[in-house]
């Protein structure tokens, strides 16, 4: 599967954008939760505090009322004169003032002197146990806190009292089991304060509020610590007073919109603060909803764990908070991530375009087109790429158009050393049928003795031309057969000295100086010896004709490169000569057939045509380089690899 | 001495002519034919010393001819026939076909009287090396 760098750069981009995150996702909103949830408990921890002090001070008013009583002077004459009309008329005022429920005064004996509930029958003792007053007349001080008060006493106190007490259990999922249907008792807030008369007690000054169904505090609290903060329409701040895991007095809301009371504490919770005795601050399902909650144990006046204070704001509003901050974050990420993309588009395009064109661009080179497009150069790596590439280029342009001449060229020549070929092959030929005759015939009349000098003097020089015309058709023949070549083994230095054995003489009478300037060390080469050696001496000839007395031909041999941009290696052998040079304009049509710059007479111009070819196929070349008055240079080059063609 | 008989076959007149001329102020008896299927009729019918050809004619070229010869008289006693090849286009392939067919010379036109004479007198004294003069009629 083949991926463009592109989509790959993408999908990096795109892969960090969505780890990083995701990982912040995840690490920020937990984090965030935790901080929130850990404030939120610390908070609600303070509001339980205050809760208390607010349980706390409406203990306080009352001891304080009942205290300030018992220091009234009203109140000290009606017990003296033992005015119970008066008194409990006073004590109704009182009771009023602080909003008890029920007060009275309990003599030293235990007899009831009066209440603001339902007459006692006079001068009987308490058949009922009031604990406050039993527990000031038992350690002789004065008594404030919660107390546990039976049905019995409150129906004494008041059947209103046992009626407001009479909670109903309610079915709560989690709460741990009661056997109870119902719970008859109260759970009050009261004090009670010894009476002295000359230093000695003779009786309990009592009053309390009932607690059950009693919404006053917790109303308070949530007044007071909540400010009656709502959230989507529903208070966030919650207390409610417990009796054991019942829900006495609360601000909790029911799904049906009724106060939460009757239903209980989960087992949890209970087992906790009222079994353990400790403080709970948690997340905790109170009866319908999830709550940031804090739990303490109530004791009671003898130090009992009797009930708890609770406090606790709807969890949803920090769940808001953590959805808040959740859409925030995602939108964060995804935004991250859109430009994530963007990005790694914009740069993967910077980066791949280039290399994208230069792609195309091979792509043509390789279909033919030397001059595509790359596109501009960038300042990076890539630039150096492009660079690079456009200068191989502009080389392959180079070598393309050398080539493309070279080869040209050489289809010109051969094909007009062919077709010239063919056509001397013909006229060659045919000629030689005729020349035959006449060089027969004039042979026989110059045989015979019945001719005059002059006649025989004419029979001659037709013989000699004749011979001439048969000469000039050798030529051509020779230049025109494909001769197939004869490939042997062999030492160019041997073959190039044995040549010049042949021609020593020739030199020496020319007065030239012959020298030789063989390699060191050649390879043995494969190629027909005697069309070589015919090459070699053609060209030792010319060179002899064109150099004065006294002038230098040297041959040399060694190792080359081709001219081409092959750059083959190959053998070379120069013929160098000190002659006449030759005109430029001659240069490229020293290899045509019949060119020559010799007088008439005395070449066939076909002597360098004809090793043209041998060379040719040999697979080698012939350069030549000529400057006019300093001679010329003849450099056969033969290959060493493929070197004959059959 | 008997003079010698000697064929020449060559599609072209003067050629035909230019020969005949040499070789009979040689001394020799010269028949002239210009065309294989003339050649092989003479030969069935009559004895020659040499022949003298041109490889390369119109109808039937001299390798052909020389195919026949072969053909028409065994191994043992073709070589008898002597056979001079002329061409006006030699290359080394025709060279080395006809020297393997069973030439004994190979002569290039144009040629002069001498050379005619000398590759003549070369080719018959070669076969005289071989001794055994047998005729073919004598069969």
């Amino acid at each position: 599967m083949f991926y463009s760098t592109r989509s790959k750069l993408i999908i990096s981009f795109l892969g960090v954008s969505i780890l990083v995150g995701i990982i912040s996702l995840f690490v920020g909103i937990q984090l965030l939760y935790k901080t929130v949830l850990n404030e939120a408990k610390t908070r609600i921890r303070l509001d339980l505090n205050a809760a208390r002090e607010i349980y706390l001070s409406h203990i306080n008013t009352i001891h304080t009322a009942l205290s300030i009583a018992t220091f009234d002077g009203e109140l000290h004459s009606y017990l003296d004169s033992k005015q119970t009309g008066k008194l409990k008329q006073k004590l109704r005022s009182i009771s009023q003032q602080i909003g008890m429920d029920f007060a009275g005064i309990v003599m030293e004996n235990g007899e009831i002197l009066c209440r603001t509930g339902p007459d006692a029958t006079p001068g009987v003792s308490q058949q009922v146990q009031n604990p406050v007053a039993n527990y000031v007349l038992k350690h002789g001080t004065a008594v404030s806190g919660t107390v546990i008060l039976k049905k019995e006493f409150l129906i004494a106190e008041g059947p209103e009292l046992a009626a407001q007490a009479r909670i109903e259990l309610l079915p709560t999922p989690m709460a741990a089991p009661r056997m109870e249907k119902e719970e008859t008792s109260g759970m009050s807030l009261a004090s009670g304060i010894p009476l002295y008369e000359n230093g000695e007690l003779f009786g309990v000054l009592y009053g309390g509020i009932l607690l059950n169904r009693n919404n006053e505090i917790v109303d308070t609290v949530r007044e007071t610590v909540f400010q009656d903060e709502t959230f989507k329409g529903r208070v966030i701040g919650t207390a409610t007073i417990f009796f054991k895991d019942l829900r006495i007095s609360t601000n909790v809301i029911t799904p049906e919109g009724e106060r939460a009371i009757g239903t209980r504490v989960s087992r949890e919770v209970r087992d906790r603060v009222l079994i353990d005795g400790k403080r709970w601050t948690d997340r905790a399902f109170v009866v319908s909803d999830w709550y940031i909650t804090a739990y303490e144990p109530i004791l009671d006046i003898y130090g009992q764990r009797v009930g708890i204070l609770y406090v606790g704001v709807l969890e949803a509003k920090y769940a808001d908070v953590r959805r808040n901050v959740l859409s925030v974050f995602i939108f964060i990420t995804f935004a991250g991530m859109i430009i994530a993309i963007g990005l790694g588009y914009i740069m993967a395009n910077k980066i791949t375009r280039p290399v994208r064109q230069l792609i195309q661009a091979s792509n043509e080179v390789s279909r033919g087109n030397l001059k595509p497009d790359i596109g501009p150069i960038s300042k990076n790596e890539t630039g150096v790429l492009q660079k690079t590439f456009s200068e191989m280029l502009s080389h392959l342009r180079e070598r393309d158009r050398l080539q493309k001449v070279e080869s040209e060229d050489k289809l010109l020549l051969s094909e007009k050393l062919s077709s010239i070929g063919r056509l001397a092959a013909g006229v060659a030929h045919e000629i030689n049928n005729p020349l035959t005759g006449v060089l027969t015939f004039t042979h026989m009349l110059l045989r015979r003795s019945d001719i005059n000098e002059e006649v025989r003097s004419d029979l001659k020089t037709i013989a000699q031309e004749t011979g001439r015309v048969r000469k000039i058709v050798k030529g051509l023949l020779d230049f025109a057969r494909q001769t197939k070549l004869d490939p042997e083994t062999t030492d160019i230095n041997w073959l190039v000295e044995s040549t010049i054995a042949l021609v020593k003489n020739e030199a020496l009478v020319n007065g030239l100086n012959l020298e030789f300037n063989p390699a060191e060390e050649l390879p043995v080469h494969t190629v027909d010896r005697s069309q070589l050696q015919s090459v070699l001496l053609n060209i030792m000839i010319n060179a002899f004709d064109t150099t004065k007395p006294g002038g230098n031909v040297t041959v040399t041999t060694g190792l080359g490169i081709s001219a081409s941009k092959t750059e083959q290696k190959g053998i070379e052998i120069a013929i160098s000569d000190s002659g006449y040079g030759i005109l430029p304009e001659h240069l490229d049509k020293l290899f045509d057939p019949f060119f020559t710059t010799k007088d008439v007479g005395n070449g066939t111009g076909l002597g360098l045509a004809v090793s043209y070819g041998i060379i040719e196929r040999h697979g080698g070349t012939i350069r030549v380089q000529s400057k006019v008055g300093k001679g010329s240079t003849f450099t056969i080059w033969l290959p060493l690899e493929g070197q004959c063609e059959k | 001495m008997k003079s010698k008989k000697i064929l020449v076959l060559d599609d072209d007149r003067i050629v035909l002519e230019s020969c005949k001329r040499v070789l009979e102020a040689e001394g020799f008896k010269v028949f002239l034919v210009s065309s294989a299927r003339e050649a092989v009729e003479l030969l069935t019918t009559g004895y020659f010393d040499l022949m003298i050809m041109d490889v390369k004619m119109p109808e039937h070229d001299g390798m052909y001819l020389l195919e026949k010869i072969k053909e028409k008289w065994p191994l043992d006693i073709w070589p008898e026939l002597p056979v001079v090849v002329m061409s006006g286009y030699p290359t080394p392939d025709t060279i080395s076909e006809s020297l393997v067919r069973g030439a004994r010379e190979f002569l290039v036109k144009p040629f002069t009287p001498d050379e005619l004479i000398s590759s003549t007198y070369k080719a018959l004294k070669r076969s005289k090396k071989h001794g055994k003069s047998k005729s073919i009629s004598d069969r």
